[in-house]
This record gives structure tokens, sequence and C-alpha cells, in this order.
């Protein structure tokens, strides 16, 4: 479970987030909705601990981010917006990599590396040496780097940005496995239709503030409108905010 | 541990796979030898041999003596030049004017008035002068002792003093040459050799996104640091082992007992002279991966590290016009080891105590270099600027 509690966070004079507060539960998908500049990618490097907030904390599984930033990134998977790869690494070697930075190690480690390769179906893959992978290729090493430690949590910023169609249906097949596994999936993303079809909490950030949340249909309603796109544009587009 | 051992094991993979980085840090090490024996060999026929000198004589039939005398030295008339080496002493233009009343001069006893003319200035023409001027002046000497002598005066009479040279240096610090070579050189290969995994393994892992990423594990950045140093020094280690085995092999090939000189290392002072380069392997390394860790691109990182590279060339080199070295070079980093390196090819016996102290200052500027860099990874200003 992802809590963020009144987070703000300044950089000179520009409030990147002012006072942002929301739950992602265990067993449910949450997405994360905002216009560029809303404060998404900074409420995100502050859940890594990679900012240090000015004000509210982010709590994962009951674990302050800013007391203890490598316990709380240990019950994290990541999926970056930008994902590299080593390119001098095999996909396999740079699975194990991130396994072991997570921990594990011996017989434990090799059957979880071998496991997720199954589970995205990559096991012609594995042992190519990543340079030159297409971008749903590459997108499968970073999902199955993520996921090695089967983290409770696992977040993904903007993960579908450049990817085909059958690359994203793995992924959200993927998202839904898990899920019903029941960790916590927070999902940061730019496609609406994306989030309507695979979220079951939609938060929408404009300004640093948290401007409404609810189910996809909660939020259609609440603005009166019947996609959510539309929905979207009316709740950051007004200046009080829908609902807080 | 097992976190360091997989950044390490990363690293590593990364690093030997990296075939340009390798093939960069070998090449210095292959240079370097050949260089030194191609140079000395050229130095060591410069010393040694004398080669023809061709002089246009003015007047040479009124001192055909002296003539034959210079012709002993292989100074010889520039009518005779073979044909390849006209155009350059003619260029040379080196003149010896005697006057025309010198046989009658010789007959009086009295000085004779040989005029040499060549351009002094002329690098090319120190040793052709320096023969000259010793082969007229012998010739002279020879003459004006047999005058004495004829006239029943002991010869010594004309040396009150007689100046005794005695040469403390050892036999091989005739070398010099060599040891300031091969020393410049080790230095560069420590400096040279790890720099672009260095360069790749910071800068480059930012530009190809993964920096980041790598940042939201849960490892801390001091692990981080050290995997991505140890990585680098080793590189540059492997560079220096091999500039230095290289060398020592390569030397043996160069006759320098012909310019009287030794120079050999003996597995000792090979020991000693890694056991002195290994902490500038780390410390070149250290700085290397501070300077590309803090640079916005690949690119830049690599124009800032070049600049680095310019250490050890430019300290050894002023280290030569200081005469009076104050104290403190001997335990800085880059400066003490050159100095130390210069005492092992000389053969004076190693100052253990300058070992240890330029050893422990290079070792403890790089754990502060490995320090900061630690907490300059965690700071929100590296963070903000990945992306």
């Amino acid at each position: 479970m992802i809590e963020v509690q009144n987070l703000t966070k300044s950089f000179g004079d520009v409030n990147a987030l002012d006072g942002l507060s929301f739950t992602a539960k265990d067993g449910e998908i949450t997405g994360i909705l905002g216009p560029n500049g809303a404060g998404k990618t900074t409420c995100l490097r502050t859940l890594y601990g990679l900012l240090k907030a000015d004000a509210g904390k982010a709590i994962i599984d009951g674990v302050n981010v800013s007391d203890n930033p490598l316990k709380a990134r240990s019950l994290l998977g990541i999926f970056p917006d930008k994902f590299g790869l080593y390119e001098r690494l095999t996909a396999y070697e740079q699975i194990d990599y991130f396994a072991s930075l997570h921990g594990l190690s011996g017989k434990e480690k090799k059957h979880a590396i071998e496991e997720i390769i199954t589970d995205l179906d990559m096991e012609e893959l594995a042992y190519r040496r990543t340079q030159g992978f297409s971008q749903g290729q590459r997108m499968k090493v970073t999902l199955a780097q993520a996921l090695v430690h089967q983290p409770q949590n696992f977040v993904l910023d903007e993960p579908t940005r450049g990817l085909d169609v059958m690359s994203t249906r793995i992924l959200r097949n993927h998202l839904n496995k898990f899920k019903a596994k029941g960790h916590c999936i927070l999902f940061s993303s730019h496609v609406m239709q994306e989030v309507a079809a695979l979220c079951d909490r939609v938060i929408i950030v404009a300004n640093g503030k948290l401007a409404a949340q609810g189910t996809p249909q909660e939020l259609c309603e609440l603005a009166g409108e019947a996609q959510l796109e539309e929905a979207f544009v009316k709740i950051i587009g007004s200046d009080e905010g829908v609902a807080a | 541990m097992s976190q360091f051992k997989a950044l390490l094991i990363k690293e590593y993979k990364e690093a030997f796979r990296d075939k340009r980085a390798i093939m960069v840090a070998m090449t210095m090490a292959l240079l370097a030898p050949l260089m030194i024996f191609v140079l000395s060999k050229t130095m060591i026929r410069e010393a040694v041999e004398t080669p023809p000198i061709y002089i246009k004589f003015i007047g040479a039939e009124h001192a055909p003596k002296l003539i034959a005398h210079l012709k002993k030295d292989n100074i010889l008339n520039f009518a005779d030049v073979p044909e390849d080496d006209k155009r350059l002493w003619q260029e040379r233009d080196v003149k010896i004017t005697i006057p025309d009343d010198a046989q009658k001069m010789m007959q009086e006893g009295k000085p004779v008035n040989i005029t040499l003319s060549a351009d002094y200035s002329e690098k090319a023409l120190n040793s052709p002068i320096r023969r000259i001027k010793n082969s007229v002046n012998q010739f002279s000497q020879t003459i004006g002792y047999k005058r004495i002598l004829i006239r029943g005066i002991d010869v010594r009479l004309l040396q009150p003093i007689k100046l005794i040279e005695q040469d403390t240096a050892l036999p091989s610090s005739n070398a010099m040459f060599i040891s300031m070579m091969l020393g410049l050189y080790l230095l560069m290969a420590a400096f040279m050799s790890g720099l672009s995994v260095a360069i790749d393994s910071s800068a480059g892992e930012r530009e190809r996104n993964v920096l980041e990423i790598l940042l939201c594990q849960p490892v801390s950045t001091l692990k981080i640091v050290l995997a991505k140093l140890c990585s680098a020094s080793t590189i540059s280690i492997i560079g220096v082992v091999l500039t230095l085995l290289l060398t020592s092999f390569s030397v043996q090939f160069v006759d320098l007992t012909k310019i009287g000189a030794t120079f050999s290392l003996d597995a000792y002072s090979v020991a000693v002279i890694l056991l002195l380069l290994i902490p500038i392997s780390f410390f070149a390394s250290a700085l290397q991966l501070f300077v590309s860790f803090q640079a916005k691109s690949f690119k830049e990182a690599q124009s800032t590290v070049s600049m680095i590279i310019m250490l050890p060339t430019m300290i050894p080199v002023a280290l030569m016009f200081i005469d009076d070295k104050p104290p403190f070079l001997d335990w800085l980093p880059i400066s003490g080891q050159s100095l130390l390196m210069e005492d092992i090819f000389k053969g004076v016996p190693i100052n253990w105590l300058e070992v240890f102290a330029t050893s422990g200052v290079t070792i403890a500027i790089t754990g502060a270099l490995v320090m900061f860099l630690a907490q300059r990874l965690k700071s929100e200003k590296v963070v903000l600027a990945l992306s």
C-alpha cells in the first residue's frame, strides 16, 4: 500500500507539489492522471526517495520513505519513464543484476528469474545482449527487472509510451495478473483509454494538488460527462476544482 | 556484501565487453615500450657515433698538417662530400679560414688566427662544432708541447692544477632519459587506461537512462561509487602492469653499455613501482568518475576528463624545472610517486617513509573523493539533472 500525505515540494519559485494526498490500495490498480507539469514525476521521485519533500510524507507499507529510503525502495518495483538498458549485458544478466540488488541469491534468485522470464514469455530473448532490442522487447526486460523480486508495490511511470498494441496488451495482462495476486499498482499515464480500461481508481493531479479521485465511472458522473477524457479536461480546467 | 558483488560483477562485465575501452587501455601499454625503444636507440647513436663532418676550407693549402689531423677525426673537406649529403652541408655552411701567412707565422712561433664560422644557434651543429674545436685545440696543444719540450722545459709546468673529476652518479643514473620517459609513461598509463571505462560507467550510464533506475534501487550510493571505482581502476592497473612489463622487456634489446649506462628493472623494483602506482590508479579513476558524474553529457565528460590527463604529464615536467624542491612535493600524489620512481630508476635506496606518506595521502584524497561523490549522488541536484 502506498500512502502520500500532504506532500509539498517546491523548486525555487515553482510549487511542484502543493499538499498532494492520496492512497493506492493493495489489490487495486491506481492511475495518476494529470497534464504535463502537474507534478506526477516529482511525486513519484519523492516516492522513490530521490527527492525530499518540503512537507508531508510518503509511506510505503508502513515505511516512511524519507526515514528509511533503502527499506522503502526494497518494497517497490519501479518501471521508469525512460527505460534504458545495459546494452552490453544479456537480458538474463540484467534481470539477475536487479534481483541481486534486491538481495536475492542462490537458488531462490535463479528460480525467481526463471519464473519471471517464463511469465513474460521472453525465453528467446533471455540470452541475447539487449543492444538492438525493439521497444517491446525493451519493455519486457524493464518489466522483468522491476518485478523479479515480486515487490508488493509496483509503480509505473507512463509505461505505455512508445509501445505498440501487442506490447501494451502484454503489459496490461501482466498488471491484471499482478493485481489479482493482491499487489498494489500505481500507474501514471496520459492515455485516457488506457486508464479507463485498466484502473480501478483514478487520481487526477493538477498544479501539484489532488483535483479529484474515484473510479473512472465516478469521475465521469462527477463532471457530468460520458467520456473520461471530457471529464478530465473539465476537472483540471475548473479553477476551484470539482472536488478535493 | 552480495549487493556489492553484484554491482562489481556487472561493472566488470560491461567494462571488459567494451572493446573500445579495452583497446585504448592496451594501446597505451603497447606504444610506450615501442617509443622508449626507438628513442633510446636514436639517442645512443647520436651520443656514440662520430659521423663525418664536411667543412669548407679557405686556404687549406696553407696548413696541410692541420687538414690531415682533422681528417683523422672524421672532419673532412666539403669538396669530398657525397652527393646525398651535399645539400645538408651546403646549408649548414661551416667554414674554416686559414690565413695566407699561416706557414710563416707557424715557423716564427707566432699564433696563427684560424677562423671557424658557423651558425652556433643551430642545435644540429652543437656536436660538430664541439668536435672541430676539440680537434683543433688538440692539434695546437700538441705543437705547443713539442715546442716547450724542445726548449728543455717540463710540459707539466703548464698544468699547475689538475682537476680530478669524480662522478658520484651510480652507473645506472646515466639512463636518465629512459627513466624520465618510463616514469611519465607509467603515470600516463594509470590515467589513460581506465579513462573510457570511468566515463562510460558514469556519464555514459546517465545518458543511456540507466543511472536513475539504479539510484532507485535499495542500494547505497557508496557501494555504487565503489563498484565503479574498482572496475575503472582494475583496467587502469592492467594498463600499468602491461606497460611496465613490456618496457622492462624491450629495454633489454637496447645496448645501453655503449653510453656507459645500465638500466635494469629487477623484480623488486617492479614490485615497488607497482605498489606506488596502484594508489595512483585508484586516484586517477576516482578523479575521472568525480568529474564525469558532474558532467551533463558524455561529450562534456570526455572533454573535461581529457584535461585531467594533462596532470600526469605536466607535474613531472614541472618538477624538472624546480631545483630546490619543497619537501611537500615528496608526499603529494603524482609528484611524490614521480620523484620516488626516479630514485628507483637511479638505483637510490628506497625511502619507505616517503613511499607510505605519498601512498597514504593519495589514498586519503581518493577516499575523500569517493565519499563526496557518494553524497553527491544522493543530492537532488544530481537527480534533477537526470532528465
